[in-house]
């Protein structure tokens, strides 16, 4: 078993490697295709744009290679702006096509004149609307940090394993089959944070 | 509900921890004194001389290994391989300081390569009539007071794509007397960003007071004894039977 970080060089992977580093799970970081070899497990972490994200995917030449591992289904955990990419497209500066694996829209959460401050940056809960192995021995309603200003609209309920107050209800963990992803970041949530890291590799 | 956050501000003198009042510096206080369990996040600034020294960087190295909540990192910024250098020793965000006043492109420029999340744009303000509400930004941790009226320019960066802005009273700055109440309502009113305050917290009454009379995010102190051993979680149960909504 190992795991695969993807690396776009979009931002910064230090804090997800030292909380994969303080787990002992066995992983490697990679950037380009031959990278993945021996991978059956994969991080799609993001920092930044969602638009510039899809394009290093594109350049990187991971776009295809990555679809087509999910659907030779290995399980995947999309962070961030690595789960907002999930989805079929974003209005982050004009409209980015997203990997459309997931039905789903990303709207900015300053357009719904919801009087919240945006960003959303925090500690907020995540309340579980189902069972999932991702959140196995995490409490409901337990805290997780987030930063972000766009949020999923028009998706499929289905799909939504908690949900996050925050002027509106915001999603904040799905999984479809092989596919996690996390509005949060787990590698700076503590031990709840680590512990779905933990999950993910052991379980999911 | 998005919870108030406590921030904790560490400033390093070549790479061990300082404070200009009421403490000595030692080196057994620089790392692993915190409970890192407790706190909400971590902002740590160098300011030594000599910025981007390699035992600054140990610090921000050691940290980012050793606490999984959110790291913020300043001092000296003045362009994208600066705000690089940070973010590769593990910070989260950075810190902006009187630089972005000088060069404008420099919010822009991590900004576009990090997102406007990972920006936090210090505002240094200073009162300049006693009597009245009327404040101005300062340069170089205060020293020197320039034109420019706080809200306008929080406005501004705000525009240009920060993700949240701490409020940093000069002059309640290390008095313990309590945060600048006023000058941090008048921006946070007019902003629609995080605002975060720093600047005179010297008990927990002062956090409280802080939380109930502004919309403020988060609270952040500097006082090495809000911080050593049990003192964080104290903290937080004694704002929780306040009514304040706050992580445990």
């Amino acid at each position: 078993m190992k795991l695969g970080i993807i690396d776009l060089e979009t931002g910064n992977l230090g804090s997800l490697k030292s909380a994969i580093n303080k787990l002992n799970i066995k992983h490697s970081i990679c950037k380009k295709k031959f990278d993945f070899e021996g991978i059956d497990r994969i991080i799609l972490p993001g920092v930044g744009a969602f638009g510039d994200f899809m394009e290093k995917l594109e350049k990187s030449d991971l776009k295809n290679l990555l679809i087509d591992k999910i659907q030779k289904k290995v399980p995947i955990l999309g962070i961030c702006v690595g789960f907002q990419v999930l989805f079929s497209e974003s209005y982050e500066h004009g409209v980015n096509k997203g990997l459309n694996i997931i039905k789903g829209q990303l709207k900015n959460l300053k357009d719904e004149n919801l009087n919240i401050k945006v960003p959303h940056v925090g500690w907020n809960e995540c309340k579980l609307l189902k069972d999932c192995k991702l959140f196995y021995g995490i409490k409901d309603y337990s805290d997780f940090y987030f930063t972000h200003s766009y949020f999923v609209k028009n998706f499929d309920e289905k799909i939504v394993i908690s949900e996050t107050e925050y002027g509106t209800k915001i999603v904040s963990v799905i999984n479809q089959e092989n596919i996690y992803g996390v509005q949060f970041h787990p590698e700076k949530s503590q031990l709840n944070g680590l512990q779905v890291l933990k999950n993910f590799n052991e379980r999911c | 509900m998005l919870k108030k956050r406590l921030i904790i501000v560490l400033t390093f003198l070549d790479g061990v921890l300082f404070r200009t009042k009421n403490f000595i510096p030692d080196y057994r206080y620089t790392k692993n004194f915190i409970d890192l369990w407790s706190i909400d996040e971590l902002i740590l600034i160098d300011i030594s001389k000599k910025k981007f020294n390699k035992e600054f960087l140990d610090v921000v190295f050691y940290f980012s290994n050793n606490c999984f909540v959110p790291i913020s990192v300043g001092g000296g910024i003045k362009n994208i391989k600066d705000a690089d250098l940070y973010f590769q020793m593990g910070a989260d965000k950075i810190v902006l300081g009187s630089n972005s006043i000088i060069n404008e492109n420099l919010i822009k420029d991590v900004s576009l390569k990090y997102g406007n999340q990972s920006i936090i744009q210090t505002l240094d303000c200073k009162k300049i009539d006693t009597k009245k509400i009327d404040y101005r930004l300062t340069k170089n941790s205060g020293k020197e007071i320039t034109n420019i009226d706080p809200l306008n320019f929080a406005q501004k960066v705000e525009k240009i794509g920060v993700g949240e802005i701490l409020i940093n009273s000069v002059d309640n700055d290390g008095g313990l007397l309590g945060y600048d109440l006023e000058l941090i309502k008048i921006i946070s009113n007019s902003v629609n960003c995080p605002i975060i305050a720093l600047g005179g917290a010297g008990n927990w009454q002062h956090i409280l007071d802080l939380f109930f009379n502004t919309n403020i995010s988060a609270a952040c102190t500097q006082n090495i004894f809000h911080f050593t051993e049990q003192s964080i979680s104290s903290a937080k149960s004694f704002l929780k039977k306040n009514n304040i909504i706050i992580r445990n």
